[in-house]
Formats: C-alpha cells, sequence, structure tokens
C-alpha cells in the first residue's frame, strides 16, 4: 500500500463524513448517471427530470403510482461550484419546433430534485420530515475511463496504450500517429514544441478513433476528447511513448517530462474527480449503447466489453453498513440499462439485456459478493417509435414504426429525417455469446429515429419507471 | 448458413401501409428454431404453494364404495316412494296427483341445481389453485406466456364485480405498455388484488374479534366451541367469495381441509406466533381473566386460519407486499380505535393519480 493511498482513503473518508452531518437533517441521495459517450446519458435525466416534474404514466413507480408522492420539484442548485445540468435548454431541443437529441455531455453538472412524499412506517410518519433530495450528478463518460490511470504509472499506461494502437480495428486510425512516434525516442531531451506536436498527433487518433464508423469505446485519457475546461492547458500535452514497462526515465528526457504530466494529469484531474463526486454516490446506473456496437460488429462489441469492465472496476459497491456511512459510501444499487430499447421490437428485449448481461459478467459476480443489489434493463428513456407487425410473403415480421434521422440508411433506404417508415432490425442472436463471436455481424442494422413528435402531457418511455423504482424506490419506504 | 436469418430491412410507410394484409394463416418460413435460449439468473423464488404435496398412492377404498353405495340405496328408496306417493294421489285423484308430480318435479330440479353449484364451486376452487400456479411462474420464471393466460383468466374473473370495476379499468390502462411479465404480473397485484387485501385484512380483523368476544362472553365450554366453529366457516366462505372463489359447501369443506393443510406445513414458520399466543393465553390476559386470555387464543386461531385462507384463496401469490403476519393483524383486532391501521389504509384508498 503506498503513501498516496492513504491520503486517499482519508480524503474519501471526509468527504464521507460531510455528507453523513448534512444527510442526517436533509436525507440525500446521490444518484449518478455514467455511461460512454452517446450512450443517452443526458436524454435520460431530461426524460427523468421531465417524468417526475409533470407525474408521467410510471405504473412501476410505486410510491408515484400508489401516490404516496405529493410533490417533486427542482431545488436551486446546492453547490455553487459545480454547474447545473441544462434541463431546460435541452427540454427545449427535444419538444422544440426542429426537435432533435440534446448535446451530449461536456463537463460535469449536477441538479437537485426535491420529493415530499407520505412515509410510510409509524416512526417515519411521525419523525420523518418526508423530504428527500436527489441530486443527479452528471458527467462525461469518457472521464470515467480516467479513473483505472490512478493505478498505473506512466510506462505502465503508455506500454498498453501503444499496444493497443497497433492492434487492427485501431490502426488504420493510429498510422500517422505512429510514424509521428517512431523518430521519437525516450531519452530524447526535452523539447516543448515536440512534446505538443505529439499530443496533437495523440489527441487526433483518438479522435478519428471514436468518429469512426468502428465504435471504439476504450479511449483514455478522456479529458482529451472531453476537455471541459481544460481545453489547452499543459496537463492535457503528453502522450504515450514507446516505453516498456518499469523502463526508468532519464531525467530532462522528455519521456521524463511527459511522465511528469501525466502523473500531475492523475493527480489534479482524475483524483479530485474521483473524490468529490465518484466516490460518494449511493445509487448509479450505468448506461450502456449496446445496440449502436452491434451495429458497428464484433470487435466494437469486445471494445465495449473491456470499457465497461475497465470502468466498473473502479466502483465501490457495496452494501453500506454504519461504518461505510460515515467513512465513504458505497454504490448500493446498480443499474445496467441497455439504452436506446425502442430501436428494436420488445419481444427482442429479453436477449438485448442477456447481451448486455453477458458483457458485464464479472462485474456482477464482484457485485453480488459485495452484497450490492443490482439489474439489467433494456431502457428507452424517452420512447421514439411505435410497433406495428408488416406481413410480407405471407410471414409477420415485428417492427417498430417511427422517423428515422435524415442520412440513416438501411438497404438501399435513405431516409430524409421527415418521413415515417416501419423498420425490421433483423433478430438479435438468441444466444448472447453470439454477439461477441461475430456470429451476429451484418445480421443487424440499427436506425437511429428522431424524437416522438406529439408526447401530450409526457414523453413516452420504456421501463424508465422499473428504473426508477430500482434506484430510489426503496426511500420512499 | 446461408439465409437462416431474417435480413434487416425497411417500410417506408405509404408504401407498405396499403399491402399490408393480415394473413389468417401464418407460414413458419422460419426454420427449425432448434436455438438454446439461455435462461436469466432467477432470482428469490416464491416459496412453493403448500397445497401442492403430492398425495401417497391411495388404495383401493373399500369405505368410498360402501357409502356411495349405501347413499345410492337410500337415494333409491327414496325415489321408489317418492314415486308410489305419486302413484297413489294419482289414483285419489288427478288434480292431487299433479300437484305431487310437479313437486316431485320441483325437488329434482332443486337438487340438481344445488349439485351443479357444488360442482361449479369445486370447479371454481380448482380454476384458483391453477391460476395461482400459474401467477407463480409467470412471476419466479418470468414467462411472458403463463402471465398473459394467468391475466386473461384474472380479468375474466372479476370482469362481473361491479366493486371491481374501476380497479379493473386502471388495471387495464396499462395493458398496451412495453412491461416485462414479472412487472405485469405485479401491476395486476396492485390493481386487484391490493383493494381486496384491504377487504380480507379487515373481514379477518372483525371475525376475529368476534370470536374473542364471544368465547369471552359465552357461559358454557361446548357453546363456543360452535361459535369459533360457524365464525370461522362463515369467514372462510366470505374470505373465498371475496377474492372470486364463491365457495359452495362442499368447497368450503374442501377448501377448510386445505386451510388446515395450510397451517399444518406453515406452522413451523409461525412459532414466534405461538410463543405470542402462549404468553396471551396463559400468561398476562390469563392471569387477568381466564376466560378473556381464552378468547383471546381463539381470536388469534381465527385471524390465523384467515390469513392461511387468503393466502390459499389470492390467485396472485404475494410477492412485494409484505407478508401480512399476525402481529400487525392483531393490532388491529386488539385495537378497537384502529390507530395503527390507518397509515395501511390510506396509501391503499388512495387512488392513482391521473395522467
Amino acid at each position: 500500500m503506498r503513501f498516496s493511498d492513504f491520503i486517499d482513503g482519508g480524503r474519501i473518508a471526509a468527504g464521507g463524513l460531510q455528507d453523513f452531518a448534512t444527510g442526517l437533517f436533509h436525507p440525500t441521495l446521490r444518484l449518478g448517471v455514467t455511461g460512454l459517450s452517446r450512450s443517452g446519458k443526458t436524454v435520460f435525466i431530461t426524460a427523468l427530470v421531465h417524468a417526475l416534474l409533470k407525474g408521467a404514466r410510471m405504473p412501476m413507480f410505486e410510491a408515484h403510482a400508489k401516490g404516496r408522492i405529493t410533490r417533486c420539484y427542482l431545488e436551486p442548485q446546492p453547490n455553487d461550484d459545480l454547474p447545473r445540468f441544462a434541463y431546460e435548454e435541452h427540454l427545449a431541443a427535444l419538444t422544440g419546433e426542429n426537435r432533435h437529441w440534446p448535446e451530449g455531455t461536456k463537463r460535469i453538472s449536477q441538479l437537485r430534485l426535491t420529493f415530499e412524499y407520505e412515509p410510510q412506517g409509524f416512526l417515519a410518519r411521525r419523525f420523518h420530515s418526508g423530504k428527500l433530495h436527489v441530486d443527479i450528478v452528471d458527467y462525461p463518460g469518457e472521464w470515467l475511463l480516467d479513473l483505472p490511470l490512478m493505478t498505473q504509472s506512466y510506462q505502465q499506461w503508455s506500454s498498453a496504450t501503444i499496444a493497443m494502437a497497433k492492434k487492427p480495428p485501431r490502426l488504420t486510425h493510429a498510422a500517422p500517429w505512429l510514424e509521428l512516434l517512431k523518430n521519437i525516442k525516450s531519452n530524447d531531451p526535452q523539447n516543448e514544441m515536440k512534446a505538443l506536436e505529439i499530443a496533437t498527433g495523440f489527441t487526433a487518433y483518438l479522435a478519428r478513433c471514436r468518429e469512426s464508423d468502428v465504435s471504439l469505446s476504450t479511449l483514455p485519457p478522456g479529458r482529451f476528447l472531453m476537455p471541459g475546461d481544460l481545453a489547452g492547458s499543459p496537463l492535457l500535452s503528453f502522450a504515450p511513448l514507446d516505453l516498456s514497462d518499469g523502463e526508468i526515465l532519464a531525467p530532462n528526457s522528455l519521456a521524463a517530462i511527459m511522465a511528469r504530466r501525466y502523473d500531475s494529469y492523475v493527480l489534479k484531474v482524475v483524483k479530485p474527480f474521483f473524490h468529490s463526486h465518484f466516490s460518494r454516490l449511493d445509487r448509479q446506473i450505468v448506461m450502456v449503447d449496446v445496440l449502436s456496437s452491434l451495429n458497428a460488429g464484433a470487435a466494437a462489441v469486445a471494445d465495449l466489453q473491456q470499457a465497461l469492465n475497465e470502468v466498473l472496476s473502479c466502483f465501490r459497491i457495496g452494501e453500506n453498513s454504519l461504518l461505510s456511512e460515515l467513512f465513504g459510501r458505497r454504490v448500493e444499487r446498480l443499474l445496467f440499462a441497455a439504452t436506446k430499447a425502442d430501436q428494436l421490437h420488445h419481444t427482442d428485449h429479453d436477449q438485448l439485456e442477456n447481451i448486455l448481461r453477458t458483457l458485464i459478467e464479472t462485474t456482477t459476480h464482484s457485485a453480488e459478493a459485495s452484497g450490492a443489489r443490482h439489474d439489467v434493463a433494456a431502457l428507452a428513456s424517452i420512447r421514439s417509435t411505435r410497433e406495428a407487425k408488416v406481413t410480407q410473403k405471407g410471414q409477420e415480421i415485428p417492427c417498430i414504426v417511427g422517423t428515422p434521422m435524415a442520412g440513416e440508411q438501411i438497404g438501399k433506404t435513405v431516409f430524409d429525417g421527415e418521413k415515417e417508415a416501419a423498420v425490421f432490425p433483423g433478430d438479435l442472436p438468441k444466444q448472447a455469446s453470439a454477439a461477441l463471436d461475430g456470429q451476429a455481424e451484418g445480421k443487424l442494422h440499427f436506425v437511429r429515429f428522431r424524437p416522438p413528435a406529439n408526447i401530450g402531457e409526457s414523453f413516452p418511455h420504456i421501463r424508465l419507471d422499473r428504473a426508477i423504482e430500482f434506484l430510489l424506490g426503496d426511500r420512499f419506504a | 448458413m446461408s439465409k437462416d436469418y431474417r435480413e434487416p430491412q425497411a417500410f417506408v410507410l405509404d408504401e407498405a401501409m396499403p399491402g399490408k394484409t393480415r394473413l389468417a394463416t401464418r407460414s413458419k418460413a422460419r426454420g427449425p428454431a432448434l436455438e438454446f435460449e439461455i435462461e436469466p439468473a432467477l432470482p428469490e423464488l416464491l416459496p412453493p404453494l403448500a397445497m401442492a404435496a403430492a398425495a401417497p398412492r391411495q388404495r383401493f377404498r373399500w369405505l368410498a364404495v360402501l357409502v356411495s353405495a349405501a347413499f345410492g340405496l337410500i337415494v333409491m328408496g327414496a325415489t321408489l316412494s317418492i314415486i308410489q306417493l305419486v302413484e297413489s294421489f294419482f289414483v285419489r285423484s288427478p288434480y292431487l296427483g299433479w300437484l305431487t308430480l310437479s313437486l316431485a318435479g320441483l325437488l329434482a330440479i332443486a337438487a340438481l341445481a344445488m349439485i351443479v353449484r357444488e360442482v361449479a364451486g369445486l370447479l371454481r376452487l380448482n380454476k384458483i389453485e391453477a391460476l395461482q400456479e400459474k401467477s407463480s411462474r409467470a412471476i419466479n420464471l418470468d414467462e411472458g406466456q403463463s402471465a398473459d393466460s394467468a391475466l386473461a383468466e384474472l380479468e375474466s374473473l372479476y370482469a362481473n364485480r361491479p366493486d371491481m370495476n374501476w380497479h379493473l379499468g386502471q388495471f387495464k390502462s396499462h395493458r398496451d405498455d412495453i412491461l416485462d411479465p414479472r412487472d405485469r404480473m405485479r401491476l395486476a397485484e396492485r390493481h386487484l388484488m391490493e383493494p381486496l387485501d384491504v377487504m380480507a385484512h379487515k373481514i379477518i380483523a372483525r371475525r376475529a374479534r368476534r370470536v374473542t368476544l364471544l368465547t369471552t362472553v359465552t357461559p358454557a365450554a361446548a357453546l363456543d366451541i360452535l361459535f369459533v366453529a360457524t365464525q370461522n366457516f362463515g369467514m372462510l366462505r366470505e374470505i373465498a367469495a371475496l377474492y372470486g372463489g364463491k365457495p359452495s359447501t362442499l368447497a368450503t369443506f374442501k377448501l377448510a381441509r386445505m386451510v388446515v393443510a395450510h397451517l399444518a406445513i406453515a406452522g413451523g414458520l409461525s412459532l414466534s406466533d405461538s410463543f405470542i399466543q402462549h404468553f396471551i393465553g396463559k400468561g398476562l390476559l390469563g392471569k387477568l381473566s381466564a376466560r378473556f386470555g381464552e378468547g383471546a387464543v381463539n381470536g388469534i386461531l381465527t385471524a390465523r386460519i384467515g390469513l392461511a385462507t387468503s393466502a390459499l384463496c389470492r390467485p396472485i401469490p404475494r410477492q412485494t407486499a409484505t407478508r401480512e403476519t399476525l402481529t400487525s393483524l392483531l393490532r388491529e383486532v386488539f385495537n378497537f380505535g384502529s390507530d395503527a391501521s390507518k397509515p395501511k389504509d390510506i396509501s391503499k384508498m388512495n387512488p392513482e393519480p391521473q395522467d
């Protein structure tokens, strides 16, 4: 155990004590919403808040369905140093004239929802205020990928990153950067311009990976793609060099300065995020966009699996005891949501859940062992399609009907973003492992749809209520 | 592996709609689906139904033959004497003859109706048992098919009940939502079972209270056995009727037998309850008044029988709704002000907010 581990432990405990003290008077629940980019976090939070504020149809959210929640409203921002989640803006994007999905998460933000409810127990009715604050914390999924860096040295990280870049799906994107690296030796004298050049090349490689159709998920360090307010800072001007694990770096060499920046990146960017936000969550929902990975093929699915398992290994999972209430809370409920479930017919939802279950198998085992509860759900925070059956040559095909986004394509049909269409995206493999070994490749094509047009009072959804019930339901007992 | 899967495709609606005809016969063009489906891990299973115990192989029952034969003889004898009676009346006067004949016909019709009713009652009881099994299957295995058929049966069971009309409407409004089978069952439980549970709770509390009072007040010990028995049978019928069982006499007896079996099996679980019973009967209350102590014991017994009955008659086995323990009921039985039951009732009575 290193000295810094003690310090980290102390920080977690300090945060925990603070939360415990405030929690005594104002019961608060911190709900973390996480997922890699484009997995639907922003839409989830917007839909969740909208549904709760409007009192939407949520039959499976018991406290709400039974009418025990008397009021639900947005509270002014509790932490002055955290930006507020731009709920109104995102809602306007979804419902406005040219309805579209809101911009993705660029930096950390928070929103406080307050519930007033009727407690059920005899004692609770007399002594409990019947108020619960729920802090919803949103942060870019890329930042999560940084968490494993806390346990890696610069040398380890370098060799791992370069090894990954040399493997097929990434090689094409990495080629220019690897070319650049060839001219650099680790013991070159330090040179600011050179360092910047490599860092820019590295960032460009990461960006190419993300833009590509091969949706690659594991791309640390996350701030390179999502700098937030760090854009242009020297903290971000480092890159992996061709080093072997455990290599001793010459002082004042290019490698040494890179290593120094890497260390301060971990110290000044990753750790504060971990301590002030990540390690204080009570409940966590992990959004996973399985469908777009399936679209991209088996390599992308395997990549997703790796990214998920890396991210999930950073969670502090487990049941909370009095001691952990005091010295650092644990995530006691963990929901894995396979998002955008409205892109396929509900008969395939079980298969979708099975695929996700397979992807996160290792994590769920450890979650079970630690006593935390976890669940997997096929979810659509906003349901943009309806279901239909099309009969073709005597065969009934389960389809979904919606307005595909402009430019989406299936077979020879290209959509213009205006016309409605019935889409059959293919059958999900009956065996979840088929998604990983490439058997399903080419047999599936999921189309992205525009947000629903006439929503009425509240957005239609799939299993959003079940997700809320799982994440928050027990606190309304 | 050429084309054993269905290709992704799109139908732009304006083109697809006119030709969208549903064929009545579906051809199975998908080929043999011999694929292995992975079943998800089973979360906490509900305890198996108590009455599902297999009966041991029975020996030929001579006693049954004896009784049936004797009963047959008696019926035949009675029929013969009725025929003779009718004939002798015809000899006296045709008017009297017709009158007797029609009375005899009435007797036959009444007997037939009673038999039909008994059989129907037994069938209803069986149906609820089957429904219970189907629902627990749907809940435990998250199985769509059994959930669908269980819910359809539930709906038909309560379709003609004016008191369930509103609840049924509420439940049906969620029919088109995409829900997992297990959640669907949960929804049915909340909308259809929980209002009935509240009623059952009241019935049990009322009967238990009455038994307690009657036992305390009746002077003779033999009399209170009679009282307790009638009250309990009444309660059995009331609860069964509440959940849609509407038992006849024979069905009531069958139900009583099932309740006894259920109590015997569940007996181990309610050890703590019998401790309470012991304490109340022989201890504190017994010291205050021997009769009242006995009354309390009888009341608790009645409450327990009531709980067992409602567990047997409820078409959806209990899952999330907290198992009604004896203690929660006893609070209501002995707390005549019924303050403790208030929170629960309020939450149950509140209608679901409209969208």
